[in-house]
């Protein structure tokens, strides 16, 4: 596996670069969670087998996907940006009601997926930055300062990075709406529609065609209204929550506008 | 004065008993034996004019640098001791920079004096954990800051050794500042177009400086809300300039 593939959402999350035997445990992939490693069933977890009497390898394991689906549209003059709010583990659900959105600014909101613990460490992080930055500089933060921002904050942790996955979304100084899509380690692209986390796959096809018209060759492009959006965001999300055990319960979807960010919550199925 | 003086003048740390710092007051007086410096602020953009002494005919004038700039958008005359005016320099050139790394966006004109001021109000201090070494006394220079920026446009500030900094529509310091400061204030009106502050700003040099006003003796700068941008004038450029007086 190429190093950036280890940081893929959904990608199997093995210890950090460590010394690895065939056929032993390759940390966890998705749906599994220390007590449920898989891979290697005569071991316990975090613990490469070895030959009877040898010793025992032991690897760190800092890793844990929470699962969760992010995504952020750009239209003409707003953005929306939706999560939903399962926390999984495993074939758990520790909580139903676990909100992955930060509102930086009156026009910048953040979601992010991945592990829960990194996220709120980094969002923590964040909400000290922006008062920081408030402060300093007697403004709130642009949306393009907060992206350039939140890549710095990312990639200072290059070699040992939150795992998390965030896309950002927001109003412009000029007034247009713009999204941002990251990876675990910073490396970043403005675009017009972007969705990260479990339920990645299934709906970010889904905005390509329905927001930048690919593969509708010949089809005249139409900026969809804020409302259309909305009610694309919603489709997208019951339908990713059919098939990813990891996104459902409610979806959080956040509308921000130059009249400033406005909530609304949507219920997925419970199961 | 002497007298009182003498138990309190030492240490940069020291309050006098009526309150007041004598090493930073002489700093500021430092400045007062520098040339003159002006800058006068309009809607349009700012500009920046500086006396350069030039003592000897053997001189390179052009080696002579008192309008230095910070970041495209920021750019500054300084009067006083010139070579602590550098460290001053120096410092906004950095903290620019790591602003634009850090957010992808200019710094104010504000928070960069701020940051300069910042920097004037360590002495006294001891070194830093950061490997800074500790200021024997205070800067001995005042800055004009010149700069724009998208929060409020043109903007002209004013800093000395005490780091304090204020807000000016126009200002000068130096040797011919009292001079300078009443003839700007009678001149000086919030319609002024650039080039009329530039004209104002070369008149009022002129009148305070001894020798006549030469491609060699003076250096002017704008920053125009325009183009955004700070611009040292060429010679060429400040002839013209002269010319029109």
């Amino acid at each position: 596996m190429d190093a950036l593939g280890l940081l893929r959402p959904g990608a199997s999350v093995s210890g950090l670069p460590a010394a690895h035997t065939p056929g032993a445990a390759t940390g966890f992939a998705l749906g599994d969670h220390a007590g449920r490693a898989q891979a290697a069933p005569a071991a316990e977890p975090g613990v490469v087998a070895s030959t009877a009497s040898g010793p025992l390898q032991r690897r760190f394991q800092p890793y844990q996907n929470n699962g969760g689906t992010v995504l952020a549209v750009a239209g003409k003059g707003f953005c929306v940006v939706a999560s939903d709010t399962r926390l999984g583990l495993g074939y758990s659900i520790p909580s139903r009601k676990v909100s992955r959105i930060l509102k930086m600014t009156d026009k910048v909101v953040l979601a992010s997926s991945g592990m829960q613990a990194d996220m709120l460490t980094l969002h923590k992080t964040l909400r000290m930055r922006l008062v920081q930055y408030q402060q300093t500089h007697q403004k709130h933060m642009s949306l393009t300062a907060a992206s350039q921002m939140l890549s710095n904050m990312l990639y200072t942790r290059r070699f040992f990075p939150y795992y998390t996955f965030n896309v950002l979304g927001g109003i412009d100084e000029n007034g247009e709406g713009w999204a941002y899509g990251y990876d675990a380690i910073g490396s970043h692209e403005k675009v017009s529609a972007v969705c990260s986390g479990t339920g990645q796959t299934l709906i970010q096809p889904v905005l390509d065609n329905q927001i930048e018209f690919k593969q509708q060759w010949g089809a005249p492009k139409v900026d969809l209204s804020l409302e259309a959006t909305v009610e694309l965001i919603r489709d997208a999300f019951t339908s990713a929550g059919e098939r990813d055990i990891y996104t459902g319960d409610f979806v959080e979807i956040c509308k921000i506008t130059k009249d400033g960010v406005d909530v609304e919550e949507f219920q997925l199925k419970l199961d | 004065m002497f007298l009182t003086r003498s138990e309190y003048d030492r240490g940069v740390n020291t309050f006098s008993p009526e309150g007041r710092l004598f090493q930073v007051e002489y700093a500021i007086e430092a400045i007062k034996l520098g040339s003159t410096a002006v800058g006068i602020c309009t809607t349009e953009g700012v500009i920046l004019a500086v006396e350069k002494r030039l003592t000897s005919p053997l001189l390179t004038p052009s080696s002579i640098e008192k309008v230095l700039e910070i970041d495209t958008h920021i750019g500054a005359a300084m009067s006083g001791l010139t070579a602590d005016a550098r460290t001053l320099i120096d410092h906004g050139r950095i903290v620019t920079q790591e602003h634009r790394f850090t957010y992808d966006e200019p710094l104010s004109v504000e928070s960069t004096t701020q940051s300069l001021c910042d920097l004037a109000l360590r002495f006294g201090e001891d070194g830093r954990d950061d490997g800074a070494d500790a200021m024997a006394r205070p800067f001995g220079v005042a800055l004009l800051i010149a700069g724009v920026d998208d929060e409020g446009g043109p903007a002209l500030y004013h800093t000395d050794p005490s780091g304090t900094y204020v807000k000016w529509m126009a200002k000068a310091i130096g040797a011919g500042s009292e001079g300078a400061q009443t003839a700007l204030q009678e001149a000086w009106s919030a319609g002024m177009t650039l080039a009329e502050a530039e004209g104002l700003a070369l008149k009022t040099l002129k009148a305070v400086m001894e020798e006549k006003v030469s491609g060699e003796n003076v250096e002017v700068a704008a920053v125009t809300a325009e183009s955004g941008k700070f611009e040292v004038y060429s010679k060429e450029k400040l002839l013209a300039c002269i010319g029109r007086l």
